[in-house]
């Protein structure tokens, strides 16, 4: 079980270096020019000339295509299927089953958008595995998120693999106790309880110790509270950040005016 | 406005927005082990918006939906907003009063569902074009293939689908609060919300359950209705 739930891979490369805002207004970027640019072929394209190269300059390529192949493939391809089979437009049948005709524009329709959540999956998954993350949240928080917000993420990253680990050992434990879990659908609703039950109470009891153990170490204080980490900010990365907002209203401009 | 946020917010409800998004998410993944038909995956949610109010509520949903995301399931990612507002009106029932007792819970769920079936409608309709990579698309296909407008198809799929789940939800929310240590709830922000009136009887849960039953039969009948003729 890992520690923290964290996507991180650590490297030495031009993307690992860019400031984590600067990572994360591109991310912001290339998902909404996937989404708004007008022209059909923007998503295809946007992988072969964003997010490819983007994973080979940080140095994340061969991992990046594992998961691109074990995981986003797969659901952008569920989405095209159903897409394809369902969307009722356009009048040119390729073939029929049953009620459900794919047509020409359906499997254009489905294809866009297919690529779209890929694009959109792929530029998060780049951008969290370039990217530590309490490094992001530590420059957010000097920029003026308050200090609440990345406690509630760096925390969640951390007690969501623990949550996960004990309702795995609790539905081990309830089964081993002979809890139904595989029978009928009323068995298995009522087996809800048993394993929900001891997973949130569990859980809960702990909230008021962890309150008291921040609230020791000066969690609500209004000082402004010093940083260990420095994280560069050099002026390349906020220019690249004002090109970057331009293209976004850009591309919605041009949506909002070929609409 | 900004005083009325921050009031939601206090040492306990920081540290229990993390714990609930780990509820969200284990809960979703134990019914998957036990292949119930519903998702029963804001839980967490619905709790801190009844017991913190409405502006957590919704930041638990949206964060919870964000970690979701990028952690198990990248098809869930642009639903924040959905989930954000279950945490928000959630929260807003509570402080009307709503979650005190087992028939007022079972209609928080219902207004919460309402809002999440019309707060869906139009990320699934420009996102997808109706057409999600969820199990219930099918239902909006065939409605689509009937020559129903997309709008209706995909509210009336939410509709069928949605209020079950809220209402399961709800309950369950509800059910965990009341069992929870009086000491516990009065470190929250709203206690009071969650004070049952007249203690939790138990024919008003019976009776409860009896609602949520009757709405799967319905669900099932016209679901068996759509798709037979």
């Amino acid at each position: 079980m890992h520690e923290r739930l964290s996507f991180h891979i650590k490297r030495d490369s031009f993307i690992h270096n860019l400031n984590p805002l600067t990572k994360l207004v591109l991310t912001l970027t290339l998902i909404l020019i996937a989404f708004t640019f007008p022209w059909y072929w923007t998503p295809h394209l946007l992988v072969l000339v964003a997010i490819i190269p983007l994973s080979l300059l940080g140095k994340v390529f061969r991992e990046f295509s594992v998961t691109a192949l074990r995981l986003i493939l797969p659901a952008a391809g569920f989405l095209f299927l159903m897409q394809a089979f369902f969307q009722p437009v356009g009048s040119d049948v390729i073939f029929k089953f049953y009620f459900l005709d794919v047509t020409q524009e359906s499997l254009m329709f489905a294809f866009r958008n297919a690529m779209r959540v890929f694009v959109m999956v792929s530029a998060f998954t780049l951008f969290l595995v370039t990217t530590h993350p309490s490094e992001l949240m530590s420059d957010l928080t000097r920029r003026g998120l308050p200090g609440q917000f990345s406690y509630v993420i760096i925390s969640t990253l951390q007690i969501l693999p623990q949550i996960i680990a004990k309702s795995q050992t609790i539905i081990a434990a309830q089964r081993s106790r002979g809890l139904d879990t595989e029978s009928s659908f009323f068995k298995r609703a009522g087996s809800l309880i048993p394993l929900v039950g001891p997973l949130v109470f569990g859980s809960l009891m702990e909230v008021e110790e962890r309150a008291i153990a921040i609230e020791a170490r000066g969690f609500t204080s209004k000082q402004t509270k010093t940083s260990l980490h420095e994280i560069p900010d050099p002026s390349f990365d906020q220019m690249l950040r004002w090109v970057l907002v331009a293209l976004i209203i850009l591309s919605i401009a041009l949506n909002l005016w070929l609409s | 406005m900004l005083e009325k946020i921050k009031n939601n917010f206090n040492t306990q409800t920081w540290v229990l927005i993390p714990i609930a998004i780990g509820i969200n998410i284990a809960v979703g993944q134990i019914v998957l082990v036990l292949k119930l038909p519903v998702f029963l995956d804001s839980i967490g949610t619905v709790m801190v918006a009844a017991l913190c109010g409405p502006w957590a509520g919704a930041l638990t949903g949206a964060l919870s939906n964000v970690i979701w995301g990028i952690a198990i399931d990248p098809g869930a990612l642009p639903w924040w907003p959905v989930a954000a507002m279950i945490g928000y009106m959630a929260g807003r029932m509570a402080q009307w009063g709503f979650f005190k007792s087992w028939w007022k819970v079972v209609v928080t769920g219902f207004v919460v569902a309402l809002t999440a079936a019309i707060v869906s409608t139009p990320i699934a309709v420009y996102l997808f074009g109706g057409i999600t990579a969820s199990g219930s698309s099918f239902i909006t296909a065939y409605l689509l293939q009937t020559g129903q407008g997309i709008w209706s198809a995909v509210v009336s799929t939410s509709f069928l689908t949605e209020p079950v789940d809220k209402i399961t939800t709800a309950m369950i929310a509800f059910a965990i609060i009341q069992g929870l240590p009086k000491r516990t709830i009065g470190g929250y922000p709203k206690p009071e919300q969650v004070e049952a009136e007249g203690g939790t009887n138990k024919n008003q849960m019976y009776i409860a359950i009896g609602v949520v039953v009757v709405l799967v039969l319905f669900a099932a009948f016209m679901l068996r209705n759509i798709l037979g003729g």
